[in-house]
C-alpha cells in the first residue's frame, strides 16, 4: 500500500506538482517519501518520514528536470528508513522506480541479480526493478525496451514507473494496483494535451486536470510528449478517456484540524449525493440502475474492515426482505469460499481497490458467481472487473478512518435491497426516512454532545460498543473507529452476546455505549443488558432516539432525531465518529494518518 | 491598480435575524435557494478575484463545509475570529494571511461584481476606496456623505433622512489598514471597521465609487422574503426567461402549477394540484404535498410541507415538517424582536429551523416560531414562541 506519482511537460513546476500530488497521497501510506527528477542527470532525494519531511529535506538542496517521479510508502518490505523509501536505484544511478505492491518472486531474483554482481542497498522488493532495468540495458536494449524485460519478470501485483537517465519520458505497467493517467491542461476533448500525469488515484493530480484514462493489468504505458499505452504482446492499445466529475476543492482541509472532523461534517452531503435521482417518496420508489433489477434468490456480502460492517448491515436488509443473506470478511472467502450456487456476491470497498475484496471477487466470478460492486471509486479496479457497480457518491474521503463512506453504504445498501428485493410496504416506511436523512444527519452534527462524553471517559480502560439487530453493525464500527484513531482498547458487541464472556471484563472503567433506538422488543432487551452491565458499576453512555425509557439508566446521553430503525444507524453511528474523534483529540493522537495504518489496503 | 486577493466578513451570528441563526451564521441563511455568502463569493470570482479568505467564527462549520477549500476559480482560505468583537477585529485576524492590497466584503449581504470591480479598479496604494449606492430607506443602515468622490463623513442610522448614500460595505485597503484597525479606539470593547475609516478621512485619502447594481440586506428575518424577491427578479438563479427554474434533480408533478418567479431545488417533490408561487423558493430536498398553495414564500432545505397547506408571506428554516392542512394566512401583521414592535409588516410566520407543526395547526399574522417547537394539531400560534417549546390547545 503506496501512493505513487509521475509526471510530464510541467517545466520548472515540476517537482512541486509532484510534492504536492504526494501531500494527496498521503492517505495511501506515509512513513517515508521521496521523489526523482530527470534533466541532464538523475537526482533523487528520499526520506523517512511523511512528505512534510520530504519538503524539508528538499529545501536543503537544488533539483531540476521536467520529468519525474514521487512515492509516499507505508512499509510492507522492510522498516520505514532513509534506505528503504523510494524512488530505488540501480547500482549506477541511472535508473529510479517508484512501485505499489508486492512482487513476490522478488527474492529469488534479488539472489540472481546479486550473484550476477548488483549491489543492493535496501530491504525492500522494489529494487530488483531497477536493477532489471539495469540488466537489460547492459544487454544493449533500448530504455523500453528494457522496462518490459524487466516487469515480464516480475510476479506479484505491482503498479511501477520508472525514469531512465538521458531518455526523456516515464515508463509505467501495472498489474493488480491501480494506476491512472492524467491529461493536459485541464480543457476537455484537447486532442493534443502537452502535460501527462500517472498515479495511484485521481486527487494526485485532479488540480490540474479532470480527462483520466485507467491503465488495465497487464499493461505497460509510455509518456514521452505523447502517450502510447500498449497490452503485455506490446500491441496498441485504444483507451477511453474519462472525465472525472468531482471538483478539486474536495481535496482540502478547508479549515478543519483535521479531515476526519470535515468528512463527519461532510456526511449530510454525502447522503444526499448518494439518494440523487434515486428515490421517489410519493411512489415509494427506487431507482439503481442495473443491480436494481437482479432479484437476488440469495446474496454473499464480501469485505473488509468498516465495510465488513457496511455488509453485516446489508445482509441484515436483505435476510428482512425474505432473501437469504451473509456477511464474509474478503480474506476468509478468498481462501475458503463457501458454496455460491446462484448467489449474487456483492463486494464492498469504498476505495475499490481493496486486494482482500478483489481477490474474494475473483475467486467467486472464478466459479460462475455474478458480481456487483458497491465503491466510492468510479473507475477502479473493483468497479471494471464486476458485473454491475453501485456507487455511493460520497466524494473523497483522505481520512484514514473511514467515515462519510460508511454513511455512504449504509444508504446505498438501502437503495440496493429496496430496489432488488422489499416489498412496496416496506419501501412506503423506508423511503421518507431515506429523504429526511440530510437533515437528520445535520441535526445530530449541530446538537451533538458528544464531545463533553469524550472528556469524560477519554482516560478509560477500555471501551465497549453493544447494539442489537441493525444498531449491531454500528456497535462494530463504534469500536473499530476509537480502536484505530484512539489506539485505546475498544470492542463492539450484539448486546445478547456481553454476558456469554466478556461481562468479566466490565468494571467502573469500562464505559459501555448501548445502541438503543425505537420501543419495540429490540429495544427492551437492550436496556436489559443495559441494566446487567449497570450491576457491574460501568458508566453507560446511551445512543438513542428518546422512543424507549434507556436514557433513565444512563450516565450521559446521545440523542438522535426519532426516525426509522435502518435510518438510526446511521444517526447513532455519527454520535460514536464524534466521540472516538473527540477521544482521539483529546489523546493527541495522529487523527488523519493513525500509526501502522492506510487507507486503502491493496497488499493481502 | 489590480487586487487578486479579498476577504469576506462572515463570522458574525446575525443576532436580528434570530431565531433563524440558531445553527448558522446570517451569511449562510439563503437569498432564493443558495446562501447569500454564495452571491458574495460569485460576485468576487466574476470580478477576477482568484483568493479569498474567509474570515469565519460563529458556527463556523457550516460554512466550510459547504464551500471546502475552492469555490469556482479562486481558491478560498479560512481564518477564525474566535470571539466576535467586531468587523475591524475580525478583519485583523486576516492579518497574518493577507499582504497586498486587499477587497474586503460583507459576508452577509448581497453585492454585485460590478460594484467589486469598480471598488478594485479605483483603487491607488495608500487609500482607501468603498463603494456606496443610493437606497431611498438609507437610514436603516449606514449612511456616506460626500464632497465629489471624496468621503466626509459615516454615520451610523442617523436620525435624519436627508442621507441618501449609504455604506454598501465593499472596500479596497492597502496593508496599512491592519496598523490603522489596531490604533482605532474600541467601542463596547469592539472594533469597529467603519470607525477606522472614519478615523483615515481626515487624512483625505478616503475615496467612494457609486454603484447601481443589486444591492440587498436582510435586518430581520422577513427580510429573507424580499431578498429572495430581488434575487428572482436579478434572475441570477439561472437563465430560464420563464422566471421558473427546476433542478433537474426536483420532481414537479404534471398537474401542478408554478407561478412565477420560483425556484425549486434538486431532490424537491411537489405533489398534483399544488400552486407554487409567485415569490417561492423552494431548497433542496423539501417536499410539497397535493393540493397545498404556496405564495411569496421561503422554504429552507429538507422541509416537509403536507397536503392541502396555505402558506403565505412565510419563511421556514431548515427541515421544519408541516402536517396536512396547516396554515399560515399571511401578512400584514405586528411583529415584536425584543422590546420593538414592528406594526404592519408583510410577514404571515417565520418557523426557524425543525419546528414540526401537526395537521390542521394555523399561525397568526407577524408569527415567530423557535427552533425545535413541537405544534399539536390543530392549535392557533400567534406572537413569539420560544425555542423547543411544545405549543398545545
Amino acid at each position: 500500500m503506496c501512493g505513487i506519482i509521475g509526471c510530464f511537460g510541467r517545466g520548472d513546476d515540476t517537482l512541486d506538482t509532484l510534492v504536492d500530488g504526494l501531500e494527496k497521497l498521503e492517505y495511501r501510506g506515509y512513513d517515508s517519501a521521496g521523489v526523482a527528477l530527470a534533466g541532464e542527470t538523475l537526482a533523487v532525494c528520499k526520506t523517512a518520514g511523511t512528505v512534510e519531511e520530504l519538503r524539508s529535506a528538499l529545501g536543503a538542496r537544488s533539483m531540476a528536470g521536467h520529468v519525474g517521479i514521487g512515492h509516499t510508502r507505508w512499509s510492507t518490505h522492510g522498516p520505514p528508513t532513509d534506505e528503504n523509501a523510494h524512488p530505488h536505484l540501480d547500482c549506477e544511478g541511472e535508473v529510479a522506480v517508484v512501485h505499489n505492491g508486492i512482487i513476490e518472486n522478488y527474492q529469488p531474483l534479488r539472489d540472481e541479480l546479486e550473484a550476477a554482481g548488483h549491489r543492493f542497498t535496501s530491504d525492500t522488493d522494489t529494487e530488483v526493478v531497477p536493477h532489471l532495468v539495469e540488466e537489460a540495458l547492459a544487454a544493449g536494449e533500448s530504455p523500453e525496451r528494457a522496462f518490459r524485460s524487466a516487469v515480464e519478470r516480475l510476479e506479484g501485483s505491482y503498479a511501477i514507473v520508472a525514469l531512465v537517465e538521458g531518455h526523456d519520458g516515464l515508463f509505467a505497467a501495472r498489474n493488480d494496483s491501480p494506476l491512472v493517467i492524467g491529461l493536459g491542461d485541464g480543457t476537455a476533448g484537447d486532442p493534443n494535451p502537452e502535460q501527462f500525469f500517472i498515479a495511484s488515484d485521481v486527487p494526485a493530480f485532479r488540480a490540474f486536470t479532470d480527462q483520466v484514462i485507467y491503465l488495465d493489468d497487464g499493461e505497460f504505458a509510455h509518456l514521452d510528449g505523447g502517450l502510447t499505452v500498449t497490452d503485455a504482446e506490446g500491441n496498441r492499445q485504444s483507451k477511453a478517456v474519462n472525465t472525472i466529475e468531482w471538483a478539486a476543492t474536495e481535496t482540502g482541509k478547508s479549515g478543519y484540524e483535521h479531515f476526519m472532523l470535515k468528512e463527519i461534517h461532510e456526511q449530510p452531503r454525502a447522503i444526499r449525493q448518494c439518494l440523487r435521482g434515486r428515490v421517489d417518496e410519493r411512489s415509494a420508489t427506487v431507482d439503481v440502475g442495473e443491480p436494481g433489477e437482479l432479484s437476488p434468490t440469495g446474496v454473499q456480502f464480501l469485505a473488509c474492515g468498516t465495510s465488513y460492517h457496511a455488509a453485516l448491515y446489508g445482509a441484515a436488509l436483505f435476510r428482512d426482505a425474505g432473501v437469504p443473506a451473509q456477511a464474509f470478511y474478503a480474506h476468509e472467502y478468498a481462501t475458503a469460499p463457501p458454496p455460491i450456487g446462484d448467489d449474487l456476491v456483492v463486494g464492498i470497498s469504498q476505495s475499490g481497490e481493496t486486494a482482500d475484496t478483489l481477490s474474494a471477487l475473483r475467486e467467486a466470478a472464478n466459479r460462475g458467481a455474478r458480481t456487483v460492486a458497491l465503491t466510492n471509486t468510479v473507475g477502479s479496479t473493483m468497479d471494471r472487473e464486476c458485473d454491475h457497480t453501485l456507487y455511493i457518491r460520497s466524494g473523497p474521503e483522505i481520512g484514514v478512518a473511514a467515515t462519510k463512506t460508511f454513511a455512504g453504504q449504509l444508504v446505498a445498501l438501502n437503495l440496493f435491497s429496496l430496489a432488488a428485493a422489499e416489498r412496496a410496504t416496506t419501501r412506503r416506511a423506508v423511503v421518507p426516512a431515506l429523504r429526511d436523512l440530510p437533515g437528520d444527519a445535520q441535526q445530530v452534527l449541530d446538537e451533538s454532545n458528544a464531545e463533553a462524553v469524550a472528556a469524560e471517559y477519554d482516560s478509560a480502560k477500555s471501551y465497549f460498543f453493544i447494539g442489537r439487530g441493525l444498531q449491531f453493525p454500528v456497535a462494530l464500527e463504534g469500536a473499530l473507529k476509537l480502536k484505530e484513531i484512539s489506539y485505546e482498547h475498544a470492542e463492539g458487541f450484539a448486546a445478547g452476546e456481553l454476558k456469554h464472556g466478556t461481562l468479566a471484563l466490565v468494571d467502573d472503567q469500562t464505559p459501555v455505549f448501548a445502541l438503543v433506538v425505537g420501543d419495540g422488543e429490540k429495544a427492551r432487551k437492550t436496556i436489559g443488558n443495559i441494566k446487567e452491565v449497570e450491576a457491574r458499576d460501568a458508566p453507560v453512555v446511551v445512543v438513542t432516539d428518546g422512543q424507549n425509557d434507556a436514557a433513565r439508566y444512563a450516565d450521559h446521553v446521545l440523542r438522535v432525531p426519532a426516525s426509522h430503525p435502518r435510518a438510526a444507524a446511521i444517526l447513532g453511528n455519527i454520535q460514536l465518529q464524534l466521540v472516538a474523534y473527540h477521544v482521539a483529540d483529546r489523546l493527541g493522537r495522529s487523527i488523519d494518518r493513525p500509526r501502522n495504518l492506510a487507507k486503502s489496503v491493496t497488499v493481502e | 491598480m489590480a487586487i487578486s486577493t479579498a476577504v469576506v466578513l462572515a463570522a458574525g451570528e446575525g443576532t436580528r435575524l434570530r431565531p433563524l441563526t440558531r445553527n448558522r451564521p446570517k451569511p449562510m441563511l439563503p437569498a432564493a435557494n443558495q446562501p447569500i455568502l454564495q452571491h458574495v463569493l460569485d460576485a468576487l470570482v466574476e470580478s477576477g478575484i482568484d483568493r479569498i479568505v474567509v474570515v469565519v467564527g460563529y458556527r463556523r462549520e457550516r460554512v466550510q463545509e459547504h464551500f471546502g477549500s475552492r469555490y469556482r476559480s479562486a481558491r478560498l482560505e479560512y481564518v477564525v475570529q474566535e470571539k466576535q468583537l467586531g468587523s475591524g477585529h475580525a478583519l485583523l485576524q486576516a492579518r497574518s494571511v493577507a499582504d497586498g492590497p486587499l477587497v474586503v466584503v460583507n459576508g452577509d449581504q448581497l453585492v454585485d461584481s460590478e460594484a467589486v470591480s469598480r471598488v478594485v479598479d479605483a483603487y491607488e496604494p495608500g487609500e482607501t476606496v468603498m463603494a456606496v449606492v443610493e437606497r431611498p430607506d438609507a437610514n436603516r443602515y449606514g449612511v456616506v456623505r460626500l464632497e465629489e468622490d471624496a468621503v466626509v463623513e459615516l454615520v451610523e442610522k442617523p436620525d435624519d433622512d436627508a442621507y441618501r448614500l449609504i455604506n454598501a460595505g465593499i472596500y479596497a485597503f492597502g496593508p496599512e489598514i491592519f496598523g490603522a484597525i489596531e490604533e482605532t479606539p474600541r467601542r463596547d470593547g469592539e472594533l469597529i471597521l467603519p470607525d477606522t475609516i472614519e478615523r483615515t478621512i481626515a487624512a483625505g485619502s478616503v475615496r467612494a465609487v457609486r454603484t447601481d447594481g443589486l444591492w440587498a440586506d436582510a435586518t430581520y428575518p422577513w427580510d429573507l422574503l424580499d431578498v429572495a424577491e430581488e434575487v428572482l427578479a436579478g434572475g441570477r438563479t439561472g437563465s430560464d426567461p420563464d422566471g421558473i427554474w427546476i433542478d433537474p434533480d426536483a420532481r414537479v408533478h404534471e398537474q401542478a402549477t408554478l407561478q412565477p418567479p420560483v425556484v425549486v431545488g434538486p431532490d424537491c417533490e411537489i405533489g398534483p394540484s399544488s400552486v407554487v408561487g409567485p415569490t417561492v423558493a423552494l431548497a433542496e430536498n423539501s417536499t410539497v404535498g397535493s393540493n397545498v398553495t404556496l405564495s411569496r414564500v421561503v422554504v429552507d432545505a429538507d422541509c416537509r410541507i403536507g397536503h392541502g397547506s396555505t402558506l403565505l408571506d412565510a419563511v421556514l428554516g431548515q427541515n421544519v415538517h408541516l402536517g396536512p392542512a396547516v396554515t399560515v394566512a399571511g401578512g400584514p401583521g405586528d411583529v415584536s424582536v425584543g422590546n420593538r414592535i414592528f406594526e404592519e409588516e408583510a410577514l404571515g410566520a417565520v418557523l426557524a429551523d425543525r419546528v414540526d407543526v401537526g395537521g390542521g395547526a394555523s399561525f397568526e399574522p407577524g408569527s415567530l416560531v423557535g427552533p425545535g417547537v413541537r405544534v399539536a394539531t390543530g392549535v392557533v400560534v400567534g406572537g413569539n414562541v420560544g425555542e423547543g417549546a411544545e405549543v398545545r390547545r
